[in-house]
Order: C-alpha cells, then sequence, then structure tokens
C-alpha cells in the first residue's frame, strides 16, 4: 500500500456502515411482534452489534490489520464492468430474457476488457464467435439437457 | 423505448391471445410443491403427473418445482402473489394447511386467492407412539395426559398443519392439556422424534406411519378421520375410541391455480386433469407407496374448501 | 459378507451401463453451477419410473455418489461450490488451480473422494445396525450444542482476524433469519418479496464465491495478458497417488469426521467437509498454508464429504427416515416401485438392498477414474483469459442461482450478496465463516426451541440442555474449541509483525 493513510479512512467508513446496519437489525429485531419468533434474532444481532462497534473502534484507533481496501485505479477499472453487471443481473435477465441478455452482456464484457485492439475486424468477429458460442453452450446445458424454463419475456 | 417495445408485445399478446388458448397447454408446465423433495406431497406430486405428458392427458410434461419453508407458507406466499396466472404455474395445495394458516394470518393468501382444479389423494392424520412405549390405545395417551397434564410431549410437522389441527382437535375432545411439539423438516423429522424416544408420541400421515409400522419402530394408535382406512384395517378411529373427532385435519392433497387465470384454462384443466388421476399406472404407483388416493372433481373441492373453512374458523377462534 | 453375493447383478450389461450414465452424468450435473446432488437425484427420478427398481436404483445411487465428486469440479476451476458440500474445497483448490495447479487439485480431490467414499460405503455395509442406533442418539439438545461447536469453528476458518471472522459468521447468522421463521410461521426481515423464501443456501454460495472473483477480474482492468498467462503444470496420476499416500493425516481425519458427521440427521453432509478442513488444519504442523494452495486442505475435505454418502443413508435404509434432503429424494425412488426402506428392504428385497450399495461402492471408483483422466484436460480452463472467465462465471452464476427453483428472486439474492461479499473482502471479511453461520443458524435455532418446548414441557432448560453425557462431552468439546483459537491467536499475535500484514 503505497498511502497508508487511505485503507484507514476507508476501514472507518466501511466498519462505520457495518455497524450502522448492526445497529439497525438489532433495532428491528427487538422492535418486531412476536417476541417468541425474535428471539434468536435478538441474541445474533446483539452479538453483531458488539462485534461490529469492536471492529469500528480498531478502524478509527488505526489498529485494522487485514484487508487491503481499494484503490482508486482498481475502482476505475472494474466500474465499467460491475455497471454491465449490475443492469444484467437487475434489469436485463428478466427483461430482455436470459438468453438475450446473457449474450448482450457477454459481448459487451469482452469488449470492454479484451486487451486485443478494437481498431480490427478480426477482433470484433472473435469476440462474436465467442459469444455465439457461449449461448450455444448455456442453451444446450440449461435448457436442452437440464430442460429449465427461463423467462423470455420480450426476446428470446 | 421500453414503453413502445412492452406496447407492441401487449398487442402481440392480445391478438394471439384467443388462438393460444384454443391449443393450451403448448409448452411444459410449471407445478409448485411448498414441502421439499422426497416429501409425502412432493412424492405424490411426482407420481400423480407422470402422465401429464401422454396424448389422453394434458399432452405436455408437468415440472416439479420444490419451494419448501416454514410449513408451507414460502410456497404458498410465492404461488397467490408472483406466480403468473397464465396457467402454466399449477400448484400443489394441503388442506387444512393452507386454509388454517390464512385463518391464522401472517400470511398474504386465503381461499380466495386460489382456484381448485381437482383433488388427488386424501392421507388421513394417526396418533402414534414408539414401538417400546407402555401405551396401547388412545385410552392410555389420554389418561396419562390427564395425570400428568402438559407433560405428555408428542411431535407434528408444524404450527397450523393438518397434525396440529388433529392435535388441537384431540386436545378438546378429550378435554386434556398436551404439549404439541412442532418440528422443522416435516412428517419425516417428527417421526424421528417418535422412534428415537425424543419425545413422547406424535401425530403423522397415515402413510408414512404405516411404512414405519412395516419397519417395526411404532405402534399407530387411532386414526383421525370419519372411517378406517384401507391400510390399517385393524386400526380403530378416534370415533370409535369415544372422542368425537371428525375429519378436519384429513391431509386432502390437490391442484390449483392462482386466481386470475383464464377461465377457459381452468375448463380445460378442470376436465382433463381428474382423468389424468384416474390413469392406472398412476393406481399403481400411488398404492404401491402406501399413499391412498382420493379423486375429486373442481367442483366437489370447491364445496370441501367451503366446508372446511368453516370448521378451522370455529376451531381455531380460541387460539 | 452377504453383500458379495449380489455384485454379479452391478456388473450386468444394462445395469453396468446404467452405472456408467450414472456416474458420467453425476459428474456434469455436479460441475454444474446451482446443482446440488439432492436437484440431480430429483431431476433423475423420473427416468426410474420404467426401469426395474433394482436398476433405477443403481442410476439415483451412482448420480448421488458422483455429484458429490463433480462439485469439486467448478469449486476447483470457478470457485463456484456446487453444493455446501464443497465449499472447503474451494478455499486451498481454487488458489491451487490459479497457480496452475489445477491438474494436481482434481487428481487428489477426486483420489480423496474415491477413499473416503469407498470407506463411507463399507461402514454402511458393515456397521449399519450399530450406526443406527448412534444416528439417532442426536437429540435437539445435542443437535444444538453440535451447530455452536460449529459457530466457535468460524472465528478460525480461512480468517486472518478473529474478529472479523466471527462477523462475518454473525452476517451469516442473521441473514439465515431472513423470511418466514421455519417453526412459528412468523415474517422476520422481509425487505423485498424476493426473500420471502430466505436466503437459498447454493444461490447464495454462488453468489458469495463467483461474483467477489468475477469483480476482482474486472479490477484488473483491460490489460495485455501476456504477463498473466498461467502455465498449466502436468501432473502424473502416480504423483498424486503418491502424495495422497503421503498425507495419511489430512485423509483420515477427512474420512473420520466425514463419517461420523454424515451419520447425524439433518446436519450431515452440509459441514462436513468445512469440519474436516478445520480438524485437519488444526492438527497439521503446516497449517500456516492453508488457504494458499495447500494439498492437505484439498484432500480433508473432499475425502469428508465423500465419505459421508454411505453413513448419511444409514438411518434411511435401516428406520425408513430420511436423514438428509438426498436421502429423502432416494426415498421416493424405493417407494415408487413399492419397496419400504427398514426391515422390509433387507428381508425381502436383499437384490434391491445390496446392489444398491454395491453400485455406490463401484461407482466410487468409477468415478475416481473418469475424474482422473479428465483432471488434466479440465485444468486447462485456468489458461482461459481471465476477462473471458470473468463474462462466463457471470453467467453460469445467473442461470445457476435461477435454475435452483425457477426463481428471479434467488438471481437478485445471489446478485445482492456477492457485490457484497466483493467489498466486504476488500476489508478483510471472508465467505467461507459467513456460509457457516448461514448453514448453522437454522440448525442451531430450530433445535434450540423444539428442545425448549420439550424440556419446558418435561425435565426444565437446566436438565434437558446441560445434562446427560452427551451434552457434558459436547459442551466440553466446544469449550476445549474456543480455547484453542484463543490460544492460537495470542501466539500468533507474538510474531507477526506490522509489515507482513500490510502486504
Amino acid at each position: 500500500m503505497s498511502t497508508p493513510s487511505l485503507p484507514r479512512l476507508q476501514h472507518i467508513c466501511a466498519s462505520g456502515a457495518i455497524a450502522a446496519i448492526g445497529i439497525w437489525i438489532t433495532w428491528l429485531s427487538y422492535t418486531q411482534e412476536p417476541a417468541d419468533a425474535f428471539l434468536f434474532p435478538r441474541l445474533i444481532s446483539t452479538v453483531f452489534v458488539v462485534l461490529a462497534l469492536w471492529t469500528f473502534g480498531k478502524a478509527l484507533l488505526g489498529w485494522t490489520k487485514v484487508g487491503n481496501g481499494l484503490s482508486t485505479v482498481a475502482l476505475r477499472r472494474l466500474a465499467p464492468g460491475l455497471l454491465v453487471a449490475l443492469v444484467y443481473l437487475f434489469w436485463g435477465a428478466e427483461t430482455l430474457g436470459f438468453y438475450t441478455a446473457g449474450a448482450i452482456a457477454f459481448f459487451l464484457l469482452l469488449t470492454l476488457y479484451d486487451p486485443a485492439p478494437h481498431n480490427e475486424a478480426k477482433t470484433w468477429i472473435k469476440r462474436a464467435v465467442m459469444t455465439a458460442v457461449y449461448v450455444a453452450v448455456m442453451y444446450a446445458l440449461f435448457a436442452m439437457l437440464l430442460k429449465i424454463y427461463t423467462p423470455r419475456e420480450i426476446f428470446f | 423505448m421500453k414503453k413502445l417495445i412492452a406496447g407492441v408485445a401487449l398487442a402481440l399478446t392480445t391478438l394471439t391471445g384467443g388462438a393460444a388458448l384454443a391449443e393450451y397447454p403448448e409448452r411444459p408446465i410449471m407445478m409448485m410443491v411448498s414441502y421439499g423433495a422426497g416429501g409425502a406431497t412432493d412424492f405424490q406430486a411426482r407420481i400423480v403427473t407422470m402422465t401429464a405428458g401422454n396424448e389422453d392427458a394434458l399432452g405436455m410434461p408437468i415440472a416439479i418445482l420444490n419451494k419448501p419453508g416454514a410449513g408451507g407458507r414460502v410456497g404458498w406466499n410465492w404461488f397467490a402473489t408472483q406466480a403468473e396466472a397464465d396457467g402454466y404455474t399449477l400448484g400443489a395445495y394441503n388442506i387444512p394447511h393452507f386454509i388454517a394458516q390464512s385463518v391464522k394470518g401472517g400470511v398474504s393468501y386465503s381461499a380466495d386467492s386460489f382456484e381448485p382444479i381437482a383433488n388427488w389423494g386424501a392421507d388421513p392424520a394417526v396418533f402414534v407412539v414408539a414401538a417400546d412405549s407402555p401405551m396401547n390405545s388412545m385410552d392410555d395417551v389420554v389418561n396419562y395426559a390427564k395425570e400428568n397434564p402438559g407433560k405428555l410431549t408428542f411431535s407434528g410437522a408444524g404450527l397450523f398443519v393438518g397434525h396440529h389441527i388433529a392435535a388441537l382437535q384431540l386436545e378438546k375432545a378429550a378435554g386434556v392439556k398436551m404439549a404439541y411439539i412442532p418440528t422443522k423438516g416435516g412428517g419425516a423429522a417428527a417421526m424421528k422424534a417418535v422412534i428415537a424416544g425424543e419425545v413422547m408420541g406424535g401425530v403423522n400421515n397415515l402413510s408414512d406411519a404405516y411404512r414405519a409400522e412395516q419397519a417395526g419402530n411404532i405402534k399407530i394408535l387411532g386414526v383421525f378421520d370419519l372411517e378406517r382406512s384401507s391400510f390399517l384395517p385393524d386400526v380403530p378411529t378416534l370415533k370409535e375410541q369415544g372422542y368425537d373427532i371428525d375429519d378436519a385435519s384429513v391431509n386432502f392433497r390437490g391442484v390449483m391455480v392462482p386466481k386470475g387465470t383464464p377461465q377457459e384454462v381452468i375448463d380445460v384443466l378442470a376436465a382433463k386433469v381428474p382423468e389424468m388421476f384416474r390413469n392406472d399406472a398412476v393406481a399403481k404407483k400411488m398404492e404401491a407407496g402406501g399413499s391412498p388416493m382420493h379423486i375429486m372433481t373442481r367442483d366437489e373441492v370447491k364445496k370441501m374448501w367451503e366446508a372446511r373453512e368453516t370448521t378451522l374458523k370455529d376451531l381455531l377462534a380460541g387460539l | 459378507m452377504e453383500f458379495l453375493n449380489y455384485f454379479g447383478a452391478v456388473f450386468e450389461p444394462v445395469a453396468f451401463g446404467l452405472l456408467l450414465i450414472g456416474t458420467i452424468g453425476g459428474l456434469i450435473l455436479g460441475a454444474t453451477p446451482g446443482l446440488s446432488p439432492t436437484m440431480a437425484v430429483a431431476l433423475l427420478i423420473p427416468f426410474t419410473f420404467h426401469l426395474a427398481p433394482v436398476q433405477g436404483l443403481i442410476l439415483l445411487g451412482a448420480a448421488y455418489t458422483s455429484t458429490v465428486a463433480g462439485g469439486a469440479v467448478s469449486a476447483i476451476l470457478l470457485k463456484i461450490p456446487g453444493a455446501p458440500a464443497n465449499i472447503a474445497t474451494t478455499l486451498d483448490g481454487h488458489t491451487m488451480a490459479q497457480k496452475g495447479e489445477g491438474a494436481r487439485a482434481l487428481q487428489l480431490s477426486f483420489l480423496a473422494s474415491a477413499v473416503g467414499g469407498v470407506i463411507g460405503v463399507l461402514l454402511l455395509i458393515f456397521l449399519t445396525p450399530y450406526l443406527a442406533q448412534w444416528a439417532l442418539a442426536f437429540g435437539p439438545s445435542h443437535l444444538f450444542w453440535l451447530a455452536i461447536l460449529g459457530v466457535t469453528v468460524i472465528g478460525s476458518l480461512d480468517s486472518a482476524s478473529v474478529v472479523k471472522g466471527l462477523l462475518s459468521g454473525c452476517i451469516g447468522l442473521w441473514l439465515a433469519t431472513i423470511g418466514f421463521d421455519d417453526i412459528m410461521g412468523a415474517q422476520r426481515f422481509i425487505f423485498h418479496p424476493a426473500l420471502g423464501g430466505g436466503i437459498n443456501i447454493i444461490a447464495a454460495l454462488i453468489g458469495l464465491f463467483a461474483i467477489p472473483q468475477v469483480i476482482t477480474m474486472f479490477a484488473k482492468g483491460r490489460r495485455p495478458d501476456e504477463t498473466e498467462v498461467i502455465a498449466v503444470q502436468k501432473h502424473s496420476i502416480m504423483a498424486a497417488v503418491r502424495e495422497i499416500i503421503r498425507r495419511p493425516r489430512a485423509l483420515s481425519i477427512g474420512t473420520i469426521t466425514g463419517a461420523i458427521i454424515g451419520l447425524i440427521p439433518g446436519v450431515g453432509g452440509q459441514i462436513a467437509g468445512l469440519v474436516a478442513y478445520d480438524q485437519a488444519k488444526k492438527f497439521s504442523p503446516e497449517r500456516a498454508k492453508f488457504g494458499k494452495g495447500h494439498s492437505e486442505g484439498v484432500i480433508a475435505a473432499e475425502s469428508a464429504n465423500n465419505a459421508m454418502v454411505g453413513p448419511s443413508l444409514v438411518p434411511l435404509l435401516t428406520l425408513s427416515i430420511p436423514g438428509s434432503p438426498t436421502a429423502a429424494v432416494l426415498l421416493g425412488g424405493l417407494l415408487i416401485h413399492g419397496i419400504f426402506p427398514g426391515t422390509d428392504l433387507f428381508d425381502n428385497h436383499p437384490d434391491v438392498a445390496w446392489t444398491f450399495i454395491n453400485s455406490m461402492l463401484i461407482g466410487q471408483v468409477l468415478m475416481c477414474i473418469f475424474g482422473l483422466y479428465v483432471a488434466s484436460l479440465a485444468a486447462r480452463v485456468a489458461q482461459v483469459p481471465q476477462y473471458v472467465m470473468a463474462a462466463i462465471v457471470l453467467g453460469l452464476a445467473v442461470f445457476g442461482s435461477y435454475s435452483i427453483q425457477s426463481s428471479m428472486g434467488d438471481v437478485y439474492v445471489m446478485a445482492a450478496l456477492g457485490i457484497m461479499m466483493y467489498f466486504l473482502e476488500r476489508f478483510g471479511f471472508s465467505a467461507a465463516p459467513l456460509v457457516l453461520g448461514l448453514i448453522l443458524g437454522p440448525i442451531a435455532e430450530a433445535n434450540f426451541i423444539q428442545g425448549s418446548m420439550i424440556a419446558e414441557a418435561t425435565t426444565g432448560m437446566g436438565s434437558y440442555f446441560f445434562g446427560g453425557t452427551m451434552n457434558i462431552a459436547l459442551i466440553a468439546i466446544v469449550i476445549a474449541s474456543i480455547a484453542y483459537s484463543v490460544w492460537m491467536e495470542l501466539r500468533s499475535r507474538r510474531y507477526i509483525s506490522k509489515e507482513e500484514i500490510y502486504g
């Protein structure tokens, strides 16, 4: 790590967020009814909060030993891929149909992360062929072999 | 753009709607079972739907989809709120389970959320004790419970399922207080508790109890039904043993669809599904597995649902 | 020795053909993300309708044994555990594959599976009557303590910091309470309709293990691959056999732990691999190497999860009580042919019973042969460029989690947990303890509630949960486990300096 101060700040934010979630679920556990059914969640969330606050305290004091945090470079690199994945997972798969969305996501990810030069026709043909093979294998495995009926809304 | 596509898609479905219905079913059908793979409901559902692909039945296979959890609540909640009412998603029902749960509350379904299609089986609850138990009749059980109020532990598959209804009926009819222990993991877990001696007795499915009795692990003391079962001709009903208990806890299993399914589809299913159940191969496999069949048509099931709802509302009113 | 008389039936042409189909099909199904052994066996049930009882059971038995081992393939190559049984295999197996030692990891895992599996089935053959009593001996209070024992393992499992390990475990325990409460039926923490059925363990596994890896690959960015091409090392089968023989400790710990835990109804299969991994680590002088591609980790985990297959059928075959979800599905396969497990099975249908058991024995060997054959081929997966791998794994995760119960909700749960896990991992949390919490939570809760209901009606909480030899023995092990973790933590503090940790 080049700058030790960056992970420290990140650790404070991350463990602070976890502690906040811990407090929230503890509050939920102790206020929801019927009490009988929430006995276990209460127990767990109490331990959760104690551990989360402990971690938060350690982060504040800079005692955190493990975890490298996120570098700006890594964040910038993963952002486009994560965006494609998010759209695919939470919207595309169900709205466009599994195979259409799968093919689009696959092709986009290849385009984003394949280091081959973008200005050669060969690269694009290679990507298109790979996408076609990928969709064919997925279709053979899940639709034909396992007979799983996937959402196929607007397209296939 | 999205609106446009959706609009076109909608127009297309409306245009082709009439034609598509005439050909129902044109692709494989899914049937949701709200218990795990291998349970009694799942096992029977797989047998009774095995001939669905035949030309004289639906002409398309039915695939079983398990959504287990919380005594069936998970599956039925999904079926009432998220399943598509297009005729390609069927559901298996268990009476009195889902009606009792809806009477008790805390779920998003009631008898009005579903349209019955047909009934395939009726599995009464029975009272069982371990093979080495000193109890040999329901009177022994009730006498013990009278001498030790609240101390007789007995297992069942969960709260507000058939077993629990039978337990409540027994406590009411005999005027005793007993300790009903619901188990996680259905009838199999409840039966294990009886055989292992964790509890003193249990309420269980007739089909599972019949098998365990054959294996020499348990004794069956009484049947919670109006008449004796053909599988167990020697075991008296609770009524014969002097307890006023009817068939409210008998586990009726059958097929239903979500409310809002097109009437044409319901009509096709209501006509063909009972015939599918009457198949000889189905009857043979059900008999071999020790599962009692009881085929009812849509109209008969409707009446049965209504009658159960009234009984259960009375029984559960005090809880 | 009665079982020897029925070996002939396994080698009849039709039966042997089915055995081959079951084994190869099982390996493929097991290696498919999202398909647990239970589902694979359930998928095959319809085929057995048309077969004779013996033939049907051969197919199911072979499929059961090989799907459990097949799960190791995706665990090692893709870091997607096929079932909870394979979680521990990912910890060292995938690291080995990333180092180019995929062939070695796969060979070791198949050999260890076969050894564990054969011993497990032999236990089933020779000790069934004694084991049946053992399987029944675990009541709610014992299962509760057993789950607590599992929780104490959480802190030390694949995590550099005990507090963060425990916190990961707590997150898992809490996630497990989402959905309908299993006994009371009350709704808990259902923030979105997708959570109505709770968090499906297989979907969670796919998300927690596969998605962080996909995002990690994204984080490497678009850059030429030359520096990163993995040389997939060839590894001879004989060398793998020699290595297995040189690691008797991991192999025996795995096999014994798997066989004992496999017997316990309702707990067994899911945690056998993790517990064996943890034990092997604690008893190994090379414990620092665990998690960094150490072969003992793979051997212990895989021998345990196949050793559990035989014993897990004991309660089913003797008492007609299915002890695991897969056993429940096999029960269906028997009932369809009018065969009731229990005394009836061995007295009146010995041909069915023993042919079934023998087929699992032969199936283990066949599975091993096929596995070894494909290992060096399959290991080439590691040569697939990272960006292609990321795209494939993402797609498999979507299809796999959807196919569990044809539900979009499971895909959302998988995605949300996976993305959350990536960020948690960056801050020193890890997926294995989280999953262990997710598995153990419901076991601990249901048995605690059931036990306390029985206790209140009978002897009272104190004597029910703390009385009796078995309770006391289990509590002693729990205390010993905690003491060991604390001692190890204190000892390691002395020599870990700050530079090492910030690596």
